[in-house]
Protein backbone atom coordinates (compact mmCIF):
# COMPACT_ATOMS: atom_id res chain seq x y z
CA UNK A 1 0.00 0.00 0.00
CA UNK A 2 2.59 2.15 0.67
CA UNK A 3 4.77 0.92 -1.67
CA UNK A 4 2.72 1.14 -4.63
CA UNK A 5 2.90 3.01 -7.44
CA UNK A 6 0.41 6.04 -8.02
CA UNK A 7 -2.08 3.97 -10.07
CA UNK A 8 -2.65 7.35 -12.25
CA UNK A 9 1.14 7.50 -12.81
CA UNK A 10 2.21 7.13 -15.91
CA UNK A 11 4.66 4.32 -16.71
CA UNK A 12 8.07 5.34 -17.26
CA UNK A 13 10.57 3.67 -19.94
CA UNK A 14 7.85 0.80 -20.55
CA UNK A 15 7.72 -0.42 -16.74
CA UNK A 16 6.66 1.01 -13.30
CA UNK A 17 8.37 4.31 -12.74
CA UNK A 18 10.15 2.58 -9.00
CA UNK A 19 11.85 -0.18 -10.91
CA UNK A 20 13.68 2.37 -12.34
CA UNK A 21 15.75 1.52 -9.00
CA UNK A 22 17.25 -1.43 -8.86
CA UNK A 23 15.41 -4.74 -7.00
CA UNK A 24 17.78 -4.86 -4.22
CA UNK A 25 18.41 -0.85 -3.36
CA UNK A 26 14.50 -0.89 -4.01
CA UNK A 27 13.82 -2.85 -0.80
CA UNK A 28 16.35 -1.29 0.97
CA UNK A 29 14.68 1.93 0.81
CA UNK A 30 11.57 0.35 1.80
CA UNK A 31 13.17 -1.16 4.13
CA UNK A 32 14.67 2.13 6.04
CA UNK A 33 13.21 4.44 8.47
CA UNK A 34 13.25 7.10 7.08
CA UNK A 35 11.26 5.90 4.11
CA UNK A 36 8.84 4.52 6.58
CA UNK A 37 8.47 7.42 9.23
CA UNK A 38 9.11 10.74 7.03
CA UNK A 39 8.11 9.36 3.74
CA UNK A 40 4.63 8.23 4.11
CA UNK A 41 1.70 9.32 2.70
CA UNK A 42 4.20 12.72 1.01
CA UNK A 43 2.41 14.94 -1.33
CA UNK A 44 4.34 16.95 -3.89
CA UNK A 45 3.91 20.20 -1.78
CA UNK A 46 5.50 18.52 1.49
CA UNK A 47 7.60 16.65 -0.39
CA UNK A 48 9.34 20.02 -1.05
CA UNK A 49 9.54 20.50 2.59
CA UNK A 50 11.14 17.44 2.86
CA UNK A 51 13.68 18.25 0.32
CA UNK A 52 14.34 21.44 1.86
CA UNK A 53 15.99 19.87 5.10
CA UNK A 54 18.42 17.90 2.91
CA UNK A 55 21.79 18.44 3.80
CA UNK A 56 23.95 15.75 1.79
CA UNK A 57 23.70 13.83 -1.28
CA UNK A 58 24.73 10.18 -2.24
CA UNK A 59 23.59 6.46 -2.97
CA UNK A 60 24.14 4.03 -0.19
CA UNK A 61 26.70 3.80 2.03
CA UNK A 62 28.07 1.57 4.89
CA UNK A 63 28.75 -2.26 4.93
CA UNK A 64 24.73 -3.19 4.81
CA UNK A 65 24.87 -0.66 2.30
CA UNK A 66 22.01 1.92 3.67
CA UNK A 67 20.45 3.84 1.36
CA UNK A 68 20.59 8.27 2.11
CA UNK A 69 17.90 10.78 2.47
CA UNK A 70 18.24 11.54 -0.90
CA UNK A 71 17.69 8.08 -2.22
CA UNK A 72 14.57 7.87 -0.30
CA UNK A 73 13.25 11.32 -1.75
CA UNK A 74 14.10 10.07 -5.14
CA UNK A 75 12.61 7.15 -4.65
CA UNK A 76 9.37 8.91 -3.29
CA UNK A 77 9.08 11.26 -6.49
CA UNK A 78 9.70 8.66 -8.80
CA UNK A 79 6.42 6.85 -6.79
CA UNK A 80 4.03 10.16 -6.77
CA UNK A 81 5.43 10.89 -10.26
CA UNK A 82 4.98 14.67 -10.28
CA UNK A 83 4.08 17.33 -13.10
CA UNK A 84 6.77 18.44 -15.44
CA UNK A 85 6.14 21.66 -14.39
CA UNK A 86 6.68 21.02 -10.78
CA UNK A 87 10.45 19.15 -11.20
CA UNK A 88 11.10 21.96 -13.70
CA UNK A 89 10.41 24.47 -10.74
CA UNK A 90 12.64 22.33 -8.28
CA UNK A 91 15.45 22.86 -11.10
CA UNK A 92 15.08 26.55 -11.77
CA UNK A 93 14.60 27.44 -7.94
CA UNK A 94 18.01 29.39 -7.22
CA UNK A 95 17.65 28.92 -3.08
CA UNK A 96 18.04 25.16 -2.50
CA UNK A 97 20.71 23.42 -3.69
CA UNK A 98 19.54 20.44 -2.55
CA UNK A 99 16.15 20.77 -4.21
CA UNK A 100 18.00 21.90 -7.35
CA UNK A 101 19.72 18.68 -7.98
CA UNK A 102 16.73 16.76 -6.76
CA UNK A 103 14.75 17.58 -9.56
CA UNK A 104 18.09 17.13 -11.69
CA UNK A 105 18.11 13.86 -10.76
CA UNK A 106 14.55 12.91 -11.21
CA UNK A 107 14.61 14.61 -14.44
CA UNK A 108 17.66 12.75 -15.47
CA UNK A 109 15.70 9.12 -14.62
CA UNK A 110 12.87 10.26 -16.23
CA UNK A 111 12.66 13.14 -19.13
CA UNK A 112 12.85 12.67 -22.73
CA UNK A 113 16.77 13.02 -24.06
CA UNK A 114 15.88 16.89 -25.40
CA UNK A 115 14.71 18.33 -22.10
CA UNK A 116 17.70 16.28 -20.10
CA UNK A 117 20.13 18.22 -22.20
CA UNK A 118 17.85 21.29 -22.78
CA UNK A 119 17.52 21.65 -18.57
CA UNK A 120 20.26 20.33 -17.03
CA UNK A 121 22.70 22.38 -19.18
CA UNK A 122 21.85 25.53 -17.44
CA UNK A 123 23.07 23.88 -13.94
CA UNK A 124 26.47 24.01 -15.32
CA UNK A 125 26.76 27.09 -14.35
CA UNK A 126 26.30 26.78 -10.44
CA UNK A 127 29.34 26.62 -8.77
CA UNK A 128 27.82 25.94 -5.39
CA UNK A 129 29.63 22.79 -3.00
CA UNK A 130 27.65 20.15 -1.94
CA UNK A 131 28.37 17.37 0.17
CA UNK A 132 28.17 14.12 -0.70
CA UNK A 133 28.67 10.76 1.08
CA UNK A 134 30.67 7.83 0.25
CA UNK A 135 30.02 4.09 0.32
CA UNK A 136 31.97 4.21 3.17
CA UNK A 137 30.02 6.41 5.18
CA UNK A 138 32.00 9.97 4.90
CA UNK A 139 31.99 12.67 3.50
CA UNK A 140 33.37 14.62 0.78
CA UNK A 141 33.00 18.18 -1.04
CA UNK A 142 31.56 18.38 -4.74
CA UNK A 143 29.92 21.03 -6.90
CA UNK A 144 26.62 21.39 -8.34
CA UNK A 145 28.40 21.18 -11.74
CA UNK A 146 30.23 18.37 -11.01
CA UNK A 147 27.23 16.63 -10.48
CA UNK A 148 25.08 18.01 -13.53
CA UNK A 149 28.41 16.34 -15.48
CA UNK A 150 28.36 12.98 -13.48
CA UNK A 151 24.13 12.74 -14.85
CA UNK A 152 25.49 13.96 -17.95
CA UNK A 153 27.87 12.18 -18.97
CA UNK A 154 28.38 9.17 -16.66
CA UNK A 155 26.13 6.12 -16.69
CA UNK A 156 25.79 5.19 -13.05
CA UNK A 157 25.16 8.04 -10.08
CA UNK A 158 24.60 7.37 -6.60
CA UNK A 159 24.02 3.64 -6.97
CA UNK A 160 21.30 3.93 -9.77
CA UNK A 161 22.16 2.94 -13.40
CA UNK A 162 20.86 6.17 -15.16
CA UNK A 163 18.93 5.24 -18.47
CA UNK A 164 20.16 5.67 -21.42
CA UNK A 165 19.86 9.26 -23.16
CA UNK A 166 21.44 9.68 -26.91
CA UNK A 167 24.54 11.51 -26.99
CA UNK A 168 24.64 15.39 -27.70
CA UNK A 169 26.17 15.62 -30.95
CA UNK A 170 23.35 13.08 -32.43
CA UNK A 171 20.55 15.27 -30.97
CA UNK A 172 22.28 18.19 -32.94
CA UNK A 173 22.51 16.29 -36.14
CA UNK A 174 19.05 15.53 -35.91
CA UNK A 175 18.28 19.39 -35.01
CA UNK A 176 16.13 18.93 -32.22
CA UNK A 177 19.70 20.51 -30.04
CA UNK A 178 21.25 23.76 -30.75
CA UNK A 179 25.15 23.32 -30.88
CA UNK A 180 26.07 23.52 -27.12
CA UNK A 181 27.44 27.53 -26.60
CA UNK A 182 29.04 27.49 -23.20
CA UNK A 183 28.48 30.22 -20.66
CA UNK A 184 32.09 30.73 -20.18
CA UNK A 185 33.21 30.82 -24.06
CA UNK A 186 33.17 34.91 -24.27
CA UNK A 187 35.73 34.21 -21.51
CA UNK A 188 38.20 32.04 -23.44
CA UNK A 189 37.61 33.94 -26.61
CA UNK A 190 38.76 37.11 -24.57
CA UNK A 191 41.56 35.40 -23.03
CA UNK A 192 42.76 34.23 -26.57
CA UNK A 193 42.60 37.77 -27.76
CA UNK A 194 45.08 38.43 -24.96
CA UNK A 195 47.08 36.02 -25.84
CA UNK A 196 47.59 36.91 -29.43
CA UNK A 197 48.69 40.79 -28.62
CA UNK A 198 50.90 39.10 -25.61
CA UNK A 199 53.04 36.55 -27.60
CA UNK A 200 54.96 36.15 -31.14
CA UNK A 201 52.90 34.64 -34.02
CA UNK A 202 54.44 31.14 -34.29
CA UNK A 203 53.80 29.77 -31.07
CA UNK A 204 50.43 30.88 -31.58
CA UNK A 205 50.14 29.52 -34.61
CA UNK A 206 51.11 26.09 -33.67
CA UNK A 207 48.80 26.24 -30.80
CA UNK A 208 46.24 27.16 -33.20
CA UNK A 209 46.95 24.01 -35.34
CA UNK A 210 46.72 22.13 -32.13
CA UNK A 211 43.55 23.70 -30.79
CA UNK A 212 42.22 22.67 -34.05
CA UNK A 213 43.34 19.68 -34.45
CA UNK A 214 42.67 17.97 -30.88
CA UNK A 215 39.38 19.21 -30.57
CA UNK A 216 38.89 17.37 -27.60
CA UNK A 217 41.49 19.20 -25.40
CA UNK A 218 40.18 22.24 -23.47
CA UNK A 219 42.27 25.73 -24.90
CA UNK A 220 43.50 26.65 -21.39
CA UNK A 221 44.90 22.94 -21.00
CA UNK A 222 47.06 23.15 -24.08
CA UNK A 223 47.99 26.43 -23.29
CA UNK A 224 48.92 25.60 -20.00
CA UNK A 225 51.36 22.80 -20.91
CA UNK A 226 52.88 24.98 -23.90
CA UNK A 227 53.53 27.26 -21.46
CA UNK A 228 54.94 25.42 -19.08
CA UNK A 229 56.95 23.31 -21.72
CA UNK A 230 58.17 26.63 -22.98
CA UNK A 231 59.26 28.37 -19.69
CA UNK A 232 61.22 25.99 -19.02
CA UNK A 233 62.96 26.56 -22.29
CA UNK A 234 63.20 29.68 -21.38
CA UNK A 235 64.86 29.44 -18.10
CA UNK A 236 67.61 27.30 -18.88
CA UNK A 237 68.86 29.90 -21.30
CA UNK A 238 70.73 32.57 -20.18
CA UNK A 239 68.46 35.45 -20.91
CA UNK A 240 70.37 37.86 -22.67
CA UNK A 241 68.87 39.04 -25.59
CA UNK A 242 71.37 40.57 -27.91
CA UNK A 243 73.23 37.90 -27.49
CA UNK A 244 70.15 35.27 -29.09
CA UNK A 245 69.15 38.13 -31.88
CA UNK A 246 72.71 38.61 -33.38
CA UNK A 247 73.18 34.60 -33.01
CA UNK A 248 69.97 33.96 -35.11
CA UNK A 249 70.26 36.59 -37.83
CA UNK A 250 73.12 34.53 -39.02
CA UNK A 251 70.82 31.78 -39.09
CA UNK A 252 69.29 29.41 -42.24
CA UNK A 253 66.48 29.41 -43.16
CA UNK A 254 66.38 25.64 -43.14
CA UNK A 255 67.94 25.68 -39.73
CA UNK A 256 64.38 27.16 -39.08
CA UNK A 257 62.96 24.36 -40.71
CA UNK A 258 64.64 22.02 -38.62
CA UNK A 259 64.20 22.97 -35.12
CA UNK A 260 60.48 23.21 -36.22
CA UNK A 261 60.96 19.05 -37.13
CA UNK A 262 62.58 18.34 -34.14
CA UNK A 263 60.63 20.13 -32.04
CA UNK A 264 57.35 18.56 -33.65
CA UNK A 265 58.71 15.54 -32.90
CA UNK A 266 59.44 15.81 -29.97
CA UNK A 267 55.37 16.50 -29.32
CA UNK A 268 54.61 13.51 -31.17
CA UNK A 269 56.13 11.77 -28.12
CA UNK A 270 54.68 13.41 -25.82
CA UNK A 271 51.53 12.83 -27.77
CA UNK A 272 52.56 8.73 -28.41
CA UNK A 273 52.75 8.48 -24.56
CA UNK A 274 49.34 9.88 -24.44
CA UNK A 275 48.27 7.29 -27.19
CA UNK A 276 47.13 9.64 -29.40
CA UNK A 277 48.01 6.80 -32.83
CA UNK A 278 49.60 7.18 -35.71
CA UNK A 279 47.62 8.02 -38.24
CA UNK A 280 47.42 11.58 -36.18
CA UNK A 281 51.11 11.58 -36.50
CA UNK A 282 51.21 11.37 -40.11
CA UNK A 283 48.18 13.42 -40.24
CA UNK A 284 50.00 16.20 -38.58
CA UNK A 285 53.58 16.05 -40.22
CA UNK A 286 51.12 16.81 -43.26
CA UNK A 287 49.44 19.15 -42.04
CA UNK A 288 53.18 20.86 -41.20
CA UNK A 289 54.67 20.54 -44.62
CA UNK A 290 51.83 22.08 -45.73
CA UNK A 291 52.36 24.87 -43.09
CA UNK A 292 55.65 25.27 -43.15
CA UNK A 293 55.79 27.75 -45.96
CA UNK A 294 53.87 30.07 -43.73
CA UNK A 295 51.81 30.84 -46.11
CA UNK A 296 48.21 29.47 -44.75
CA UNK A 297 47.57 30.26 -40.91
CA UNK A 298 44.56 29.60 -39.57
CA UNK A 299 42.51 31.49 -37.68
CA UNK A 300 43.95 34.57 -35.03
CA UNK A 301 47.31 34.42 -37.01
CA UNK A 302 46.00 35.99 -40.36
CA UNK A 303 47.22 39.23 -39.30
CA UNK A 304 50.26 38.48 -38.24
CA UNK A 305 53.34 39.40 -40.52
CA UNK A 306 55.05 36.72 -41.92
CA UNK A 307 58.45 35.32 -41.65
CA UNK A 308 61.49 38.03 -41.98
CA UNK A 309 59.09 40.25 -39.80
CA UNK A 310 59.05 38.32 -36.98
CA UNK A 311 62.85 38.49 -36.53
CA UNK A 312 62.29 42.05 -35.69
CA UNK A 313 59.26 41.70 -33.73
CA UNK A 314 60.81 40.62 -30.56
CA UNK A 315 64.13 39.10 -31.40
CA UNK A 316 65.28 37.48 -28.25
CA UNK A 317 62.02 36.68 -26.90
CA UNK A 318 60.64 35.39 -29.70
CA UNK A 319 63.28 32.78 -30.41
CA UNK A 320 63.56 31.27 -26.76
CA UNK A 321 59.92 30.57 -26.98
CA UNK A 322 59.34 29.27 -30.52
CA UNK A 323 62.66 26.68 -30.18
CA UNK A 324 66.18 26.00 -28.89
CA UNK A 325 67.84 29.08 -30.02
CA UNK A 326 71.23 29.39 -29.17
CA UNK A 327 74.11 27.03 -29.16
CA UNK A 328 74.70 25.36 -25.96
CA UNK A 329 71.11 24.82 -24.71
CA UNK A 330 70.97 23.78 -28.70
CA UNK A 331 73.45 20.83 -27.45
CA UNK A 332 71.82 19.79 -25.04
CA UNK A 333 68.83 19.69 -27.23
CA UNK A 334 70.53 17.60 -29.86
CA UNK A 335 71.89 15.56 -27.00
CA UNK A 336 68.22 15.22 -26.20
CA UNK A 337 66.94 14.35 -29.29
CA UNK A 338 69.61 11.75 -30.06
CA UNK A 339 68.32 9.79 -26.69
CA UNK A 340 65.01 10.10 -27.96
CA UNK A 341 64.77 7.05 -30.33
CA UNK A 342 66.93 5.09 -28.22
CA UNK A 343 64.76 5.92 -25.22
CA UNK A 344 61.63 5.26 -27.46
CA UNK A 345 63.66 1.63 -28.12
CA UNK A 346 64.48 0.79 -24.60
CA UNK A 347 60.35 1.29 -24.04
CA UNK A 348 59.65 -0.90 -26.62
CA UNK A 349 61.93 -3.61 -24.94
CA UNK A 350 60.62 -3.14 -21.86
CA UNK A 351 57.27 -3.46 -23.29
CA UNK A 352 57.84 -7.14 -24.65
CA UNK A 353 59.72 -7.83 -21.41
CA UNK A 354 56.39 -6.98 -19.22
CA UNK A 355 57.36 -6.22 -15.71
CA UNK A 356 53.27 -6.88 -15.41
CA UNK A 357 53.67 -10.47 -15.79
CA UNK A 358 52.08 -10.84 -18.82
CA UNK A 359 54.46 -12.54 -20.64
CA UNK A 360 54.20 -15.31 -18.18
CA UNK A 361 54.33 -19.03 -19.82
CA UNK A 362 51.24 -20.53 -18.28
CA UNK A 363 48.54 -18.95 -20.49
CA UNK A 364 46.02 -18.70 -17.34
CA UNK A 365 48.60 -16.51 -15.63
CA UNK A 366 49.42 -14.44 -18.47
CA UNK A 367 45.79 -13.97 -18.77
CA UNK A 368 45.43 -13.29 -15.31
CA UNK A 369 47.98 -10.71 -15.18
CA UNK A 370 46.82 -9.12 -17.96
CA UNK A 371 43.41 -8.55 -16.54
CA UNK A 372 45.47 -7.60 -13.28
CA UNK A 373 47.25 -4.75 -15.37
CA UNK A 374 43.81 -3.55 -16.63
CA UNK A 375 42.22 -2.76 -13.25
CA UNK A 376 45.81 -1.60 -12.38
CA UNK A 377 47.08 -4.14 -9.59
CA UNK A 378 50.11 -5.38 -9.34
CA UNK A 379 50.74 -9.05 -11.06
CA UNK A 380 50.63 -12.32 -9.51
CA UNK A 381 52.93 -13.79 -7.32
CA UNK A 382 53.77 -16.78 -8.48
CA UNK B 1 49.48 -16.44 -5.28
CA UNK B 2 45.97 -18.06 -3.93
CA UNK B 3 43.05 -18.89 -5.11
CA UNK B 4 39.49 -18.26 -3.84
CA UNK B 5 35.90 -19.58 -4.99
CA UNK B 6 33.16 -17.51 -4.50
CA UNK B 7 29.72 -18.60 -4.86
CA UNK B 8 26.70 -16.74 -4.85
CA UNK B 9 24.42 -20.10 -4.41
CA UNK B 10 22.25 -18.98 -7.15
CA UNK B 11 24.56 -20.06 -10.15
CA UNK B 12 27.16 -18.08 -9.72
CA UNK B 13 30.55 -19.78 -8.96
CA UNK B 14 33.80 -17.89 -9.31
CA UNK B 15 37.16 -19.05 -9.30
CA UNK B 16 39.73 -16.02 -8.84
CA UNK B 17 43.23 -16.13 -8.58
CA UNK B 18 44.64 -13.63 -6.57
CA UNK B 19 48.04 -12.51 -4.61
CA UNK B 20 47.64 -12.88 -0.63
CA UNK B 21 48.01 -9.23 -0.24
CA UNK B 22 45.27 -7.96 -2.48
CA UNK B 23 42.67 -6.03 -0.81
CA UNK B 24 39.10 -7.16 -0.35
CA UNK B 25 38.81 -4.25 -2.80
CA UNK B 26 40.67 -5.46 -5.69
CA UNK B 27 39.13 -8.77 -5.28
CA UNK B 28 36.19 -7.21 -5.83
CA UNK B 29 37.14 -5.95 -9.18
CA UNK B 30 38.53 -8.92 -10.30
CA UNK B 31 34.71 -10.85 -9.29
CA UNK B 32 33.45 -8.04 -11.13
CA UNK B 33 35.83 -8.48 -14.31
CA UNK B 34 34.46 -12.09 -14.22
CA UNK B 35 31.14 -12.02 -13.41
CA UNK B 36 29.95 -9.12 -14.92
CA UNK B 37 28.29 -7.57 -11.93
CA UNK B 38 29.73 -3.59 -10.93
CA UNK B 39 32.24 -3.80 -8.48
CA UNK B 40 30.33 -1.89 -5.83
CA UNK B 41 27.58 -3.86 -6.14
CA UNK B 42 28.92 -6.96 -4.33
CA UNK B 43 29.57 -8.02 -1.34
CA UNK B 44 31.54 -11.01 0.21
CA UNK B 45 30.93 -12.33 3.15
CA UNK B 46 31.75 -15.63 5.51
CA UNK B 47 28.76 -16.92 7.52
CA UNK B 48 27.86 -13.22 8.99
CA UNK B 49 30.99 -11.59 8.65
CA UNK B 50 30.56 -9.13 5.98
CA UNK B 51 34.47 -8.54 4.99
CA UNK B 52 35.49 -4.89 4.52
CA UNK B 53 37.13 -3.11 1.66
CA UNK B 54 40.05 -2.06 2.68
CA UNK B 55 41.77 -5.00 4.61
CA UNK B 56 44.10 -7.28 2.56
CA UNK B 57 43.02 -10.97 1.91
CA UNK B 58 45.69 -12.26 4.31
CA UNK B 59 44.30 -10.75 7.02
CA UNK B 60 41.07 -11.47 6.74
CA UNK B 61 42.99 -14.79 7.10
CA UNK B 62 41.74 -16.17 3.64
CA UNK B 63 43.84 -18.69 2.44
CA UNK B 64 44.00 -20.78 -1.17
CA UNK B 65 41.29 -23.13 -2.28
CA UNK B 66 38.72 -21.37 0.59
CA UNK B 67 35.34 -20.79 -0.25
CA UNK B 68 33.59 -17.02 0.12
CA UNK B 69 30.00 -16.00 0.03
CA UNK B 70 28.83 -13.88 -2.63
CA UNK B 71 26.03 -11.57 -2.11
CA UNK B 72 24.81 -7.96 -3.64
CA UNK B 73 24.42 -4.83 -2.78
Amino acid sequence: MANRTDPAAKSIRGTNPQNLVEKILRSKIYQNTYWKEQCFGLTAETLVDKAMELDHLGGTYGGNRKPTPFMCLVMKMLQIQPEKEIVIEFIKNEDYKYVRVLGAFYLRLTGTDVDVYRYLEPLYNDYRKLRRKLADGQFTLTHVDEVIDELLTKDYSCDIALPRVKRRWNLESLGSLEPRRSALEEDFEEEEEKEDNDQPADELEDRAYEKDYYRGRSPTRERERDRRRDSHRHRDRDYDRDYDRDYDRDRDRDRDRDRDRERDRDRYRLREEKDYGREREGRERDRRDRDRDRGRRRSRSRSRSRSKDRKDYDGGDYRKRHARSSASPRRHGDGHEDDEPKKKKEKKEKKEKKDDGTDHPDPEIAEANKLRAALGLKPLKV
Amino acid sequence: MIEVVLNDRLGKKVRVKCNDDDTIGDLKKLVAAQTGTRADKIRIQKWYTIYKDHITLKDCEIHDGMGLELYYN
